[in-house]
């Protein structure tokens, strides 16, 4: 990500209404001093200077997490074609160098949102949740107190995953000797059968939680008041779900890998 | 990325793989995971009940080559220790060690919260509640048999 976003981040974090009120308002084209759309202005169709703008706002989207693929797509198209370093040729070196770092932050944007899980986990980190932080202050609560450590995901999920990835290490030595336990790849095809089902649970914890959030932000775009409990809950929702998540993903990576070879 | 030479040893040859009774009294177990990627480590230690020293460490790791690295090189340096000394390990210390670069930094982090697992569990066998268990996490089920 690039560093821009990481200082935004941290100006950022007191909840979607800050969020909502960094959004650039009225501001004029470079050119003709009509008012511009974010991108091109509406008047003379000028390209317009790039501003450290989130990704949502570079798409003109509500910090909605449901959005319609189709539609994404079909807005970076017609970006990208307008900001395309042909059609841009002719412009003055300015625009064809503002074209050029509008083209970057289209492609990281669309990028980010296009995929559910870094969408959730890029709107998380508006929010000042960094991910991957979280470990780290649990490791540091522990020292300073001497309590144990609070893992951030269930003991007993934990477990599930280091027996399994026992199994399936025993797995691969026998197929490597040429010689699969019958026995446990059927047990092996019946653990795939529950992670996948543990792991479409959580897909559907995190669309709960989207829907929620998506409340919230309606909400807050009529005008309407959101209490920060409420944010932080729904926020707190996501953040466990994506948590939970990388253990499930790699489990069935690795039975598919073990299972097919 | 390349990874360091102490790594790539550590890796290919890792020290003190395999498993302790987790029943004895005298061992305890820690499983740990990160969850920015889906890894998960357990680390056993055997501590003679007269001395308070680790005698013996084992590790199992399912994760990347420098999680993999972080343990073996964890289990080389309790082994020896007292379980108050162990407790000292920071995981800037196996950074240092093994050179691990910056996004590399949560494989240490799990080898250290390894450690701390595993000795909280021994010193909770061993009736040393002092400080070592508040209500932050229920107790696996295998250590209520
Ligand atoms: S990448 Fe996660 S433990 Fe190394
Ligand atoms: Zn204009």
């Amino acid at each position: 990500m690039a560093l821009t976003d990481q200082k935004k981040t941290a100006q950022l974090d007191s909840g979607i209404l800050v969020v909502n009120q960094s959004r650039p308002t009225k501001v004029n084209c470079w050119s003709c001093g009509a008012m511009r759309a974010a991108h091109f202005c509406q008047e003379c169709g000028k390209v317009q200077p790039p501003t450290p703008v989130d990704y949502f706002t570079f798409f003109g989207l509500p910090f909605r997490l449901n959005l319609e693929p189709e539609k994404l797509e079909g807005e970076f198209y017609a970006l990208s074609r307008h900001l395309h370093p042909d059609i841009n040729a002719i412009n003055s070196d300015r625009e064809q160098q503002w074209s050029l770092e509008k083209s970057s932050q289209l492609n990281d944007a669309y990028r980010t949102l296009k995929d559910p899980i870094t969408r959730t986990e890029y709107l998380l980190r508006l929010q000042g949740v960094q991910l991957e932080e979280q470990s780290k202050a649990a490791t540091e609560e522990a020292r300073r107190t001497g309590k144990l450590k609070k893992q951030v995901v269930p003991p007993d999920l934990l477990e599930q995953v280091f027996e399994l990835n026992m199994q399936l290490e025993e797995m691969r030595m026998n197929k490597k000797m040429g010689e699969p336990d019958r026995t446990l790849e059927r047990e092996l095809q019946d653990s795939k059968k529950h992670v996948q089902d543990r792991y479409n649970g959580l897909v559907e914890e995190l669309h709960a939680a989207w829907n929620e959030w998506d409340a919230l932000i309606d909400r807050a775009e009529q005008g309407g008041s959101v209490l920060e409990d409420d944010r932080i809950a729904v926020r707190d929702k996501m953040v466990d779900v994506l948590n939970r998540r990388n253990y499930l993903r790699n489990l069935l990576r690795d039975i598919d890998e073990v299972l097919e070879n | 990325m390349a990874y360091s030479d102490k790594v790539l040893d550590h890796y290919s040859n890792p020290r003190n793989v395999g498993s302790l009774d987790k029943n004895s009294a005298e061992v305890g177990t820690g499983l740990v995971g990160a969850p920015e990627c889906g890894d998960v480590m357990k680390l056993q230690i055997k501590v003679n009940p007269a001395t308070n020293i680790i005698e013996d460490a084992k590790f199992k790791t399912f994760g990347c080559g420098s999680a993999i690295a972080s343990s073996s090189l964890a289990t080389e340096w309790v082994k020896g220790k007292t379980v108050d000394e162990a407790l000292t390990i920071r995981n800037t210390d196996i950074v240092k060690e093994l050179s691990l670069p910056p996004v590399k930094i949560h494989c240490s982090v799990l080898a250290e919260d390894a450690i701390r697992a595993a000795i909280g569990d021994w010193k909770k066998k061993n009736g040393q509640h002092s400080q070592a268990q508040a209500a932050v996490q229920p107790a696996p089920v295998e250590q209520r048999a």
